[in-house]
């Protein structure tokens, strides 16, 4: 038997990467033929929104793994979160109404740009909230809100995803990484899967200098990243 | 309008095909960058959607040859492409201004409506 550098590299990040963007081809296939099909059969709008959904996160997971290997590709710039939370809005709209999920978008205050890689910012919390839409109709409540938002904390402005779910704890995210690769459902309080999406946001967040936090705003319980003022540009 | 697709997997060509059939396009579907010029020699098309991603001739190399020819040098060109446009961020003012890219629209992250309605502002731009 050779020396384990001879051996195939099974689990490799480049593997799981080409297979992840293998897999985006049957992924698009499928979402495009549903969406032409829709017209006819509305009930094509399921498959549509759901193989939008796997689509997005095989992207993003593939956008962390990118970021992570070449670092050089995180050049940050100016961006608006209150754009970033609307976009995020935008792309989850179809996912949440099929999960009888209201997605609300609280942007209200003025805290100027913020300094960040704005495509990774948006495939982490597009991926949050993809992941926190399925979980919380599983989790058995009444109210089904999840709200994108922004606030200014003592740390920085802070763009989140927040429900009226006190299971959105610090302990939940703690022992779910602590889990993250040994249990087939590593955050039991908050998802009924493998939470794919929020370690993929995680992911990202981290190979971007960043951190997934649990956080409060307005009563309500939330995950988010703090985010520095970018001092480039100064709106009046 | 006349389109011509250059998109190299079948059943995506086809779903593609259809879509802008529905929307009243002419549509030709072909696979490579060399049947691409192949097909525009035949008929010069109104509208070029375009795959990066080819095999042998990527879809940039396809972009130099269809411009040097005087006919193509003002037939808009939509990228619908895998490759990120994040991957093209420093090459962004050539694609626009000297390979004459109208549109640059992510494939995973595009629905057919988008798709459609970046034709119809082409359809709608004139020459």
């Amino acid at each position: 038997m050779g020396s384990d550098d001879q051996l195939p590299p099974i689990l490799s990040e480049e593997l799981l990467l080409s297979v992840a963007e293998e897999l985006k081809l049957p992924l698009l296939q499928i979402a495009r033929e549903a969406e032409r099909g829709e017209a006819v059969h509305p009930a094509l709008r399921t498959i549509r929104a759901t193989a939008d959904s796997a689509l997005r996160l095989l992207d993003s997971y593939a956008l962390g793994v990118r970021l992570a290997l070449e670092p050089a590709e995180l050049a940050a710039e100016s961006i608006s979160v209150s754009s970033v939370l609307y976009d995020t809005g935008q792309q989850l709209d179809a996912l949440a109404k099929q999960y009888g999920v209201t997605l609300e978008l609280n942007v209200a205050g003025r805290f100027g740009p913020v300094l960040a890689h704005r495509q990774g910012l948006q495939a982490a919390l597009v991926s949050l909230g993809a992941a926190l839409v399925e979980a919380l109709p599983a989790q058995g409540g009444e109210q089904l809100t999840l709200q994108l938002a922004t606030h200014r904390s003592r740390y920085g402005i802070v763009a989140g995803l927040y429900a009226d779910n006190r299971l959105l704890s610090a302990e939940a995210l703690r022992h779910g990484r602590e889990l993250q690769r040994r249990s087939r459902q590593p955050l039991l309080n908050l998802s009924h899967t493998s939470g794919a999406g929020i370690f993929v946001a995680d992911t990202l967040l981290t190979a971007m200098r960043l951190r997934l936090h649990t956080s409060r705003h307005h009563g309500r319980y939330g995950l988010g990243t703090v985010l520095q003022s970018s001092q480039q540009i100064q709106l009046v | 309008m006349h389109v011509l697709l250059v998109e190299p997997d079948r059943i995506l060509a086809d779903t593609y095909r259809q879509a802008l059939q529905v929307a009243n396009h002419a549509v030709t579907v072909v696979p490579t960058a060399q049947s691409a010029i192949s097909a525009a020699d035949k008929a010069t098309p109104e509208l070029v959607i375009l795959e990066l991603q080819l095999v042998e001739h990527s879809g940039i190399e396809f972009l130099y040859e269809f411009r040097s020819y005087p006919d193509w040098q003002t037939v808009p060109v939509i990228i619908h492409s895998q490759v990120p446009p994040g991957e093209f961020k420093d090459s962004q003012q050539i694609l626009r201004d000297q390979l004459g890219v109208t549109d640059y629209l992510y494939k995973p992250h595009t629905s057919l409506r988008q798709l459609l309605r970046s034709v119809d502002q082409q359809a709608a731009t004139p020459a």
